[in-house]
């Protein structure tokens, strides 16, 4: 009898997982996909007028960003529709399909001791059902955090994957001789200056645990590679050999990998910062440089000049096996493994400007996915989906997003001046 | 010809006909070594001394000449860290005054323009210094006397966007230390 019992709750919680697998709205990994309408009406709320309509102006934004969305402007509301209920019962659904509208996420915002609570409903306009009610709970000042985790909570309801706006960036910003790293949620908000060396700092990225930060400073003089502890706050290790040394890339939780070029030699290095366990992976005559890991840390990819131009190439780590990846043109550069380890994204030189591409992690099926200037430094989203990566225009370096494909690109505005080098801090 | 050029400039200090000629070599220096020149316009016998100075401004001069030299820059094509065959002239003559003045260390400088992804510019700009720095070891200067350092695309000489001001920014630059 007990059995009997196991058996039915396994049944009726592999109907709840297939049923929500069935859910996914929108399969982002297939060749193309359509944009979803979705409608944000300004949230309800009975005293905090202002903050409403900001916030709902955020979550449009934020939707608008994700790629996966067209967000109907709020001219197309008229009065009916935005006076409208929240409740299922007081939602006239066939207004909302008529002007074209798919999703619609309706809020209710309180404002209690300082804190503010938003209950979001998203509906689907075609039968009315409701996917997706929560309960949002921060203080005041940190609404835009309420924001981000619905859009978040949105994306991951019609695509399967959580959404992208909550995550913090690291990247370089400043001019001429004088560059330091700043740190900054998404939406361009809360920027914060993490060095002060007056000097020209470059190349940071943040440990995949989160803990420590590399970057490779001229404030000694010299380039020299730093790690720093950004719980303590100080640094725990520095590269002072002589040359050029840099790592963007990492392994695990905290190993980095890092180049160093200096004569005519260029080595790769991989070190361990909670072992201190420092490991030469490749050393040569002529530039070798830019290492990235695939995931499960088998598998190398990096520059060289080896062939006479910057190409990529790839080492199987287990057999030492080299291979090169990329054969068009006389330019590619910056290779950088995507989370699932199933592409690629570089920079390669098409006709006198500097692109964005991706090609799978063979070296097959390399496609194009930026259109002029200088383009530089890709990263892939943790959640693989997205690419960050810098972008001249008018003489200007700025921060812009795009999906892995290339559509929905976006410019991330973080200070005044010049920002590049971007990256995801995990 | 060129010791012939400051053979004459010597000579013109010692008669104390051209201070202005002085004055534009180095500023500074005329107020300090002027009125000793007086002294060898007086008919007779060159002392010891006199010599000594006269090697010295030579000396002098000389330096000037090479930090001049220095001052110029040896430029490369876009992504290449090959020194142009019609750099090797500089080189040969930068090698030569380092051979001269063996108390003088300097620091090679790799710069790129801003074209590429920064880090590759980065490695490009080592290189390009690295390169400059073996043309002068093989012309016999001892390697311990040349550090190398890159700047990348950070420190562009001319913020401009065409290729003109790329060609100025791909660039190996002397400091003396």
């Amino acid at each position: 009898m007990r059995k009997l019992k196991w058996i039915i709750i396994l049944i009726f919680l592999t109907c709840i997982t297939t049923n929500t697998e069935a859910r996914i709205y929108l399969d982002i990994y297939g060749k193309t996909f359509k944009k979803i309408t979705i409608g944000v009406p300004s949230f309800k709320s009975e005293t905090i007028d202002r903050l409403r309509a900001d916030m709902s102006e955020l979550l449009n934004k934020d939707l608008d960003i994700s790629g996966f969305f067209i967000v109907a402007p709020s001219s197309l509301l008229d009065r009916e529709l935005s006076d409208e209920g929240i409740e299922k019962q007081e939602i006239k659904f066939g207004n909302w399909r008529s002007i074209g509208i798919e999703l619609l996420c309706k809020g209710k915002l309180q404002q209690k001791d300082g804190e503010i609570i938003l209950e979001a409903y998203l509906y689907d306009t075609i039968d009315g059902s409701l996917m997706l009610a929560k309960r949002y709970r921060a203080k005041s000042e940190e609404w835009r955090k309420i924001v981000h985790r619905l859009a978040d909570d949105i994306v991951l309801t019609v695509t399967g994957e959580k959404g992208i706006m909550s995550s913090r960036i690291v990247f370089v910003a400043g001019g001429r001789s004088q560059k330091e790293i700043y740190t900054a949620d998404l939406d361009g908000h809360n920027t914060k200056r993490l060095t002060n060396f007056r000097s020209i700092t470059v190349l940071p990225s943040v440990s995949p645990n989160g803990k420590y930060l590399a970057y490779t400073s001229y404030k000694e003089g010299k380039p020299n590679l730093f790690i720093m502890d950004l719980e303590k706050n100080r640094e725990i290790h520095v590269e002072r050999g002589e040359g050029m040394k840099f790592g963007t890339t990492w392994i695990g939780k905290a190993t980095l990998g890092f180049s160093h070029t200096s004569g005519r030699y260029s080595s790769i290095y991989t070190f361990d910062i909670e072992k201190s366990d420092k490991r030469l992976i490749l050393s040569k005559e002529g530039i070798y440089t830019s290492p990235s890991f695939s995931p499960d840390g088998t598998k190398m990819v990096f520059v060289s000049d080896m062939y006479g131009t910057p190409q990529i190439f790839m080492q199987d780590l287990p057999s030492g096996n080299i291979k090169r990846l990329t054969y068009y043109g006389n330019y590619n550069t910056s290779p950088c493994f995507s989370p699932k380890g199933d592409l690629i994204a570089f920079v390669s030189s098409i006709e006198g400007s500097f692109e964005i591409c991706v090609m799978n992690a063979d070296g097959s099926n390399q496609r194009v996915l930026t259109n002029g200037s200088i383009n530089d430094s890709p990263q892939f989203s943790p959640c693989g989906r997205y690419i960050i990566y810098s972008s001249k225009r008018g003489g200007r370096y700025n921060i812009y997003m795009m999906l892995y494909n290339g559509e929905g690109k976006r410019m991330l505005k973080f200070t005044e001046g010049d920002a590049e080098q971007p990256k995801f801090i995990p | 010809m060129k010791y012939f050029i400051i053979l004459i400039t010597v000579i013109f200090i010692f008669c104390g006909c051209a201070p202005k000629v002085v004055q534009l070599e180095q500023p500074g220096a005329t107020g300090k070594e002027g009125p000793a020149f007086g002294k060898g316009e007086k008919e007779g016998g060159i002392t010891e001394e006199e010599l000594a100075r006269s090697r010295q401004e030579r000396e002098r001069s000389m330096l000037e000449e090479m930090k001049k030299s220095l001052l110029k820059d040896i430029y490369f094509e876009f992504d290449s860290y090959v020194v142009k065959a019609d750099e090797l002239p500089r080189l040969k003559e930068i090698g030569s005054w380092l051979k001269n003045y063996k108390d003088i260390r300097i620091t090679v400088e790799g710069h790129c323009d801003e074209r590429g992804s920064a880090e590759y510019n980065l490695v490009l700009g080592q290189k390009r210094a690295e390169t400059v720095k073996d043309h002068l070891v093989k012309l016999g200067v001892d390697e311990k006397r040349i550090k190398t350092i890159s700047y990348g695309k950070e420190l562009p000489l001319d913020p401009g966007h065409t290729e003109e001001a790329w060609a100025k920014n791909r660039r190996a630059h002397f400091k003396i230390d």
